[in-house]
């Protein structure tokens, strides 16, 4: 092989790659920067770790909420842009719950099932946390589910049923509509204020010793990574080895032939909200718990990472959301290393379009699994 | 009486008319082909026996009942198989798992049928956890086959099952759609390799823009000049 050979391999590299080339120089000078970085003790391993682990922690919930979200995309094929706000429902329904159950003979009921609108009660006073008031935490991680489940199912038959046969386009617009009248509605009855929900600073903490400092992790992140690896090892569970997960998935890959193979297939529809619904409630209400302040704006706010990560694992399959959660929540908390925190959102993102524009399928593509 | 009978129907798509006074019948394990030019309506009767067109008059009887514009999943109860052309394997499934979606229907898996269909195909047993997408398209056939085959149907309705394979598998697909049919399941089989379908089958219907032309066995329809000079390319 001569050396224009070489030459000209290199220099057609250069004119065709040059987002591969422009990526590998940026990566190279991030690699540097946190070398040089951590060598000279500008940076501390454990904070790193801290970061890494803050960011498991908000990939967790968004792949949670994520998976509720690609089901109903793959089974009704359209993307519900009132997700964000089932996910605020079930924040605010399972905390009306805890509130209730914790604060019971302290507050009058009215306050506690407003989650302490108006700041009337808060709940830092009443002691919601996993370990301060484990049923009140329990039980309202159930209420979120049964909550958002009603909602959903309520949602699907008044609305977006009777035009199911419409455009994808005609559903999606609706569902922008729906999220606003919900958001609404939350604050309403809620109240628009951004207030505390959990007793923090009384749940056990255990500061693990990493390299050079400590890790905190408090026991809310450790309720987050059980109650998620739980849930989504079931949502593995039933969609892999029951028959109703096996008809979702079937219905997902072609619905017409469901139809004449006999699945039943509004009641396939109806599994999906319930499922989607209960999951994404949970997740409303793990992230409330998980960082300790409840506002009617969270799920809203929520949902463009969730895209974004939905996105990323490619469209549909509920180990994509999962790991796109990870990586999206992961690249917002470890952005801090280069860029002031205030981008870290903005960064999850160019991450995204980066990943999409090496493999537009997505992470997990062609593997549509519910 | 007939287990099929199809009298004077017309059936379309929406607004779209594409049959017209359409008679069929096919009698208890009888094997019956539908031939005839591209756009004849011959997939449209098959799609209609099943629910899947709009009902523009006639009706649909089968064993005795009145099945006219009824839904799919009725249908099936009934002891109706069918495979369509395209799109006929859930091909994120494993084949195992699209075997068990054909007997959704049935509380519980039907062992005895599934063992019928692994003897019958018997290279989906050695892939029964394999992809369905990832099979070849005469496995994939076989496949939609036996997902037919689950609920042990009365007749089963091919749309087609020699699309898209090499001439070897042609064959084997036609000894296998023999083999079902012995086995006493009646056949109602749509083909674009006319000849072979109707030397194999034991009545022809010839249709064209969506009527009724020539009805016969198949043996006579082959013979037929017209049909031959028509519709079989001499």
């Amino acid at each position: 092989m001569g050396v224009s050979e070489t030459y000209a391999r290199g220099r057609r590299f250069f004119v065709e790659q040059p987002l591969a080339l422009g990526v590998a120089l940026v990566g190279l000078y991030m690699a540097w920067f946190l070398g040089e970085g951590l060598i000279t003790g500008r940076i501390l391993f454990s904070d790193i770790a801290s970061w890494a682990w803050d960011g498991l922690m908000r990939g967790l919930i968004i792949g949670l909420a994520g998976i509720g979200l690609s089901m109903t995309y793959s089974i009704l094929n359209f993307a519900n842009f009132a997700h964000g706000d089932y996910i605020t429902t079930g924040a605010f329904g399972g905390m009306a719950a805890s509130y209730l159950l914790a604060g019971l003979g302290d507050a009058d009921a009215g306050s506690l099932l407003l989650v302490g609108s108006g700041r009337s009660v808060y709940g830092g006073a009443l002691g919601v946390g996993i370990v301060t008031s484990p049923l009140a935490v329990v039980a309202g991680m159930f209420i979120a589910g049964v909550a958002t489940v009603a909602l959903a199912l309520l949602i699907d038959r008044f609305v977006y049923k009777p035009i199911r046969d419409e455009s994808g386009i005609t559903l999606l617009i609706t569902s922008i509509g729906v999220a606003f009248a919900l958001r609404y509605l939350i604050v309403f009855v809620f109240g628009s204020d951004v207030r505390g929900t959990t007793a923090a600073g009384q749940q056990p903490t255990a500061s693990l010793l990493f390299v050079d400092g400590y890790v905190r992790i408090n026991a809310h992140d450790v309720t987050l990574l059980v109650v998620s690896a739980a849930l989504m090892l079931g949502v593995h569970l039933l969609l892999q080895r029951t028959k109703l997960g096996k008809a979702m998935r079937a219905m997902s890959d072609n619905e017409d032939l469901a139809r004449i193979t006999g699945i039943p297939t509004e009641r396939v529809v109806k599994s999906t909200w319930i499922i989607g619904g209960g999951l994404t409630g949970v997740a409303g209400y793990m992230f409330v718990l998980w960082k300790g302040t409840i506002g009617f704006n969270d799920g809203w706010l929520l949902l463009l990472l969730i895209f974004a990560a939905v996105i990323l694992g490619g469209i549909g399959s509920i180990y994509g959301a999962i790991a796109g959660g990870i990586v999206i929540g992961m690249t917002a908390s470890l952005s801090i290393v280069w860029i002031p925190s205030e981008f870290g959102r903005a960064a999850a993102f160019a991450v995204m379009i980066l990943i999409l524009l090496f493999k537009p399928q997505g992470i997990f593509s062609g593997r549509s699994t519910a | 009486m007939a287990l099929l009978e199809v009298r004077e129907l017309d059936a379309g798509y929406g607004d779209l008319q594409i049959l017209t006074d359409v008679d069929m019948d096919v009698a208890e394990e009888e094997y019956v082909t539908i031939v005839g030019p591209n756009g004849a309506g011959k997939s449209t009767v098959m799609k209609s026996v099943f629910g899947l067109t709009t009902h523009m008059g006639g009706t649909v009887t089968f064993a005795g009942e009145d099945i006219t514009a009824a839904q799919p999943e009725g249908v099936i109860h009934k002891g109706l198989g069918y495979v369509p052309q395209n799109d006929n394997v859930f091909a994120a499934l494993s084949v195992e798992e699209n075997l068990e979606m054909g007997a959704y229907i049935l509380d519980e898996m039907p062992e005895a049928a599934l063992r019928e269909v692994y003897d019958r195909f018997p290279i989906l047993e050695e892939r029964k956890d394999q992809k369905a997408g990832t099979m070849s398209g005469g496995q994939q056939q076989m496949l939609a086959m036996g997902r037919a085959l689950m609920l042990d149907p009365d007749l089963l309705l091919l749309d087609e099952p020699s699309a898209g394979l090499a001439p070897d598998l042609v064959d084997e697909m036609f000894d296998k759609v023999d083999e079902i049919n012995e086995a006493g399941t009646a056949i109602l089989m749509v083909e674009q390799n006319a000849k072979e379908a109707l030397r194999r089958c034991d009545r022809g219907y010839v249709l064209a823009n969506g009527e009724n032309k020539f009805v016969d066995s198949g043996t006579a329809l082959l013979n037929d000049q017209e049909v031959r000079q028509e519709f079989l390319g001499g």
